[in-house]
C-alpha cells in the first residue's frame, strides 16, 4: 500500500521552515519532527503561526525557505505527479470541515475515490460506508447533506472524508473546537482509537487542554512563528517558559497532568 | 488558464456532470427572464420606430430594423447583460463561499485543482449556452416586434414575415451568433476570477459579487462595442 519509502524515520521532519505571507514572515524557522504513529499537539497562542503551519505542510501555502521531508522524501524536490501522490498519502480535517455543501456526506467520502481510483460504484460506496461506520456516524447520515447535520456530525463525516484513502498522515484543525466536552472527549477518543488500529500519524492544532492531556503523546508550541519547545505533556508542565507556565499552569488549566 | 490549457489538450477531464449541472443552473434556468426581457425591449424599441417612420409613411421599415438590430445586437447584448447579473452573481457567491467554508482548500489537499474543478464546468456551460440564449432573446424581441407592428404599426402578421424573409440576412444571425460564446467566456472567466479572490469574511464576498455584476457587464458591452469596430472593419 505504502508508495512512499522508507518505513524508517520520521514521518515529517520540518527543517528551518520559511513562510511568508505577503511581505510578512509568518514562519520564521520552524523545525520539529512528527514521529511516525504518534499524535502530536500543535499549540500556541492566537495567530502565532499553527494554522499557516499546518497550510504550508499540505502544500496550501508556499514555502519561502527551510526543508520538509514527508516520510523520507523532499517534498520541495517533489514534480506534480509526485505531490499528488504525496497528498494521497495524507487526509486533512479542515477546522469547519469543509464538506463540500453540494454533495452529500456519502459523496463526500467517495470524492477522492471517484477522483484518483478506479472502482466500481458497488465498491466505493461499501467503502464509503465502512469509513463512515469508522466515525462513529449512522448509516442513516450517508444521504444528508452538509447542512442537515450538527457540528459534531460535520467533524465526524469530514474525518470520514479524510480516512477515505486510508492515508498514513491525518492532519487536524483544531478537531475538537465547538464541540461540547463530552463530544470533544469522544472525539479524542475517536482519534486515538484510529491511531491504535489503522497505525495513523497525527498532527493537531488544537487549544483544548483536555486533547492534548488525554490524545497527544508529544506536543509542540509555537511563538511568534518559532518552535517555543517540543516535549510531551510532562516535559511542558515543568518548563519556566512564561508562556507555557501560565498555559499549562493558568485558571482553566485545572490539573491535567497531574 | 493553465487549467483551461490542461483541459483542452485532454490531461485533465471536463467534469461532465458538472458541466450539465451547470448547465441547467446557469443557461436553461435562465430562458425565461431573457425571452421577457428581449420581448418587452423589443417591443419598446419597435414602438419607438413606428413613431419616427410614420412621419415618412415607411413604417413598414421597422420590419428590417426590428430583424437586423435583434439578431445583431440586442439578442446577444441583453442575454449577455442579463446572464452577467443573474448567473455571474451566483458563480461568484458559489464559488466565494467555497473559498471562505475552506471547500476550496478541501479540492486542493485532495489533489484536485479547484480552478480546473469549479470554473471551467462554469466558463464551459456559458461559453455553449449562450448562444442558445442570444437566440432565444432575438426570437422574444422579434416577436416583440411583432406584436407591436400588428397592433400599433398596423403590420399584419403575414406582411411582417414576409417582409422579414427578405430583411433578414444570414449575416445579421451568424454575426450575432459568433458573439455569444465570446460574451459567455468573459462573464464566466471574470465571475469565477471573482469568486475566487474572496477571502475570509462574507464581507468580502458581498464586495466581489457586485463587484463581478459590475465588470461583467462592462466588459460585455464593450466588447460588444469592440466587434461592433471589427465587424464594421472587415465590412459585414
Ligand atoms: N491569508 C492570510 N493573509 C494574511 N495574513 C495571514 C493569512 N493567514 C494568516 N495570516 C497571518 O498569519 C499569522 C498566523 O496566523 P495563523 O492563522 O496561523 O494563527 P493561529 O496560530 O492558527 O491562530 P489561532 O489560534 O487564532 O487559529 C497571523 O498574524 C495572521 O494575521
Ligand atoms: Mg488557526
Amino acid at each position: 500500500m505504502n508508495a512512499l519509502s522508507p518505513q524508517t524515520g520520521p514521518a515529517i521532519s520540518v527543517d528551518g521552515l520559511v513562510v511568508k505571507i505577503g511581505t510578512r514572515t509568518i514562519i520564521n524557522g520552524l523545525s520539529f519532527d512528527l514521529q511516525r504513529q504518534e499524535i502530536l499537539g500543535l499549540i500556541g497562542p492566537s495567530g502565532s503561526g499553527k494554522s499557516v503551519t499546518m497550510r504550508a505542510l499540505v502544500g496550501l501555502i508556499p514555502h519561502d525557505g527551510g526543508a520538509v521531508t514527508v516520510m523520507g522524501r523532499d517534498y520541495a524536490q517533489l514534480n506534480r505527479r509526485q505531490r499528488v501522490e504525496t497528498q494521497r498519502n495524507w487526509g486533512v480535517l479542515f477546522q469547519q470541515g469543509a464538506l463540500f455543501s453540494s454533495l452529500t456526506v456519502k459523496e463526500n467520502i467517495e470524492f477522492q475515490m471517484r477522483e484518483h481510483l478506479h472502482l466500481s460504484s458497488k465498491l466505493r460506496s461499501d467503502i464509503a460506508m465502512i469509513k463512515l461506520d469508522l466515525v462513529g456516524l449512522p448509516a442513516a447520515a450517508a444521504n444528508s447533506y452538509p447542512a442537515e447535520l450538527s457540528g459534531g456530525m460535520i467533524k465526524r463525516a469530514a474525518l470520514a472524508r479524510a480516512l477515505a484513502l486510508d492515508p498514513q498522515i491525518l492532519f487536524l484543525d483544531e478537531p475538537t473546537a465547538g464541540l461540547d466536552p463530552i463530544g470533544a472527549g469522544k472525539f479524542d477518543e475517536l482519534i486515538v482509537t484510529l491511531r491504535d488500529t489503522l497505525g495513523l500519524t497525527v498532527l493537531m492544532v488544537t487549544h483544548d487542554l483536555d486533547s492534548l492531556a488525554m490524545a497527544c503523546d508529544r506536543i509542540v508550541a509555537l511563538a511568534n512563528g518559532k518552535l517555543l519547545k517540543a516535549g510531551t505533556l510532562s516535559e511542558m508542565l515543568e518548563s519556566d517558559q512564561p508562556w507555557l507556565q501560565e498555559y499549562f499552569h493558568g485558571p482553566r488549566a485545572r490539573n491535567i497532568g497531574s | 488558464m493553465v487549467a483551461l490549457g490542461r483541459t483542452a489538450t485532454f490531461q485533465a477531464p471536463l467534469r461532465f456532470a458538472s458541466f450539465v449541472h451547470q448547465f441547467e443552473q446557469i443557461v436553461l434556468r435562465a430562458i425565461p427572464i431573457v425571452a421577457l426581457i428581449s420581448l418587452v425591449v423589443g417591443a419598446i424599441i419597435t414602438q419607438q420606430t413606428i413613431l419616427q417612420l410614420r412621419q415618412f409613411g415607411v413604417t413598414i421599415f421597422v420590419v428590417d430594423l426590428a430583424a437586423i438590430l435583434m439578431f445583431r445586437e440586442i439578442g446577444v447584448l441583453l442575454a449577455a447583460i442579463m446572464v452577467a447579473g443573474r448567473s455571474g452573481s451566483a458563480i461568484t457567491a458559489e464559488i466565494g463561499a467555497m473559498r471562505i467554508r475552506e471547500e476550496f482548500d478541501a479540492l486542493q489537499v485532495m489533489g484536485v485543482d479547484p480552478h480546473q474543478a469549479l470554473m471551467l464546468p462554469r466558463v464551459a456551460a456559458l461559453v455553449v449556452g449562450m448562444p442558445l440564449l442570444a437566440f432565444v432573446g432575438s426570437m422574444s424581441g422579434l416577436a416583440g416586434a411583432a406584436v407591436v407592428a400588428k397592433f400599433y404599426g398596423d403590420i399584419p402578421f403575414d406582411i411582417f414575415t414576409d417582409r422579414l424573409r427578405g430583411a433578414m440576412t444570414v449575416t445579421s444571425v451568424v454575426v450575432g451568433l459568433i458573439k455569444a460564446p465570446f460574451m459567455g467566456f468573459l462573464v464566466g472567466l471574470l465571475a469565477s476570477i471573482e469568486g475566487m479572490k474572496v477571502a475570509g469574511s462574507s464581507e468580502s464576498l458581498g464586495q466581489r459579487t457586485t463587484s463581478s455584476v459590475v465588470k461583467s457587464i462592462f466588459v460585455v458591452i464593450v466588447a460588444d462595442g469592440l466587434f461592433a469596430i471589427f465587424f464594421a472593419a472587415i465590412g459585414l
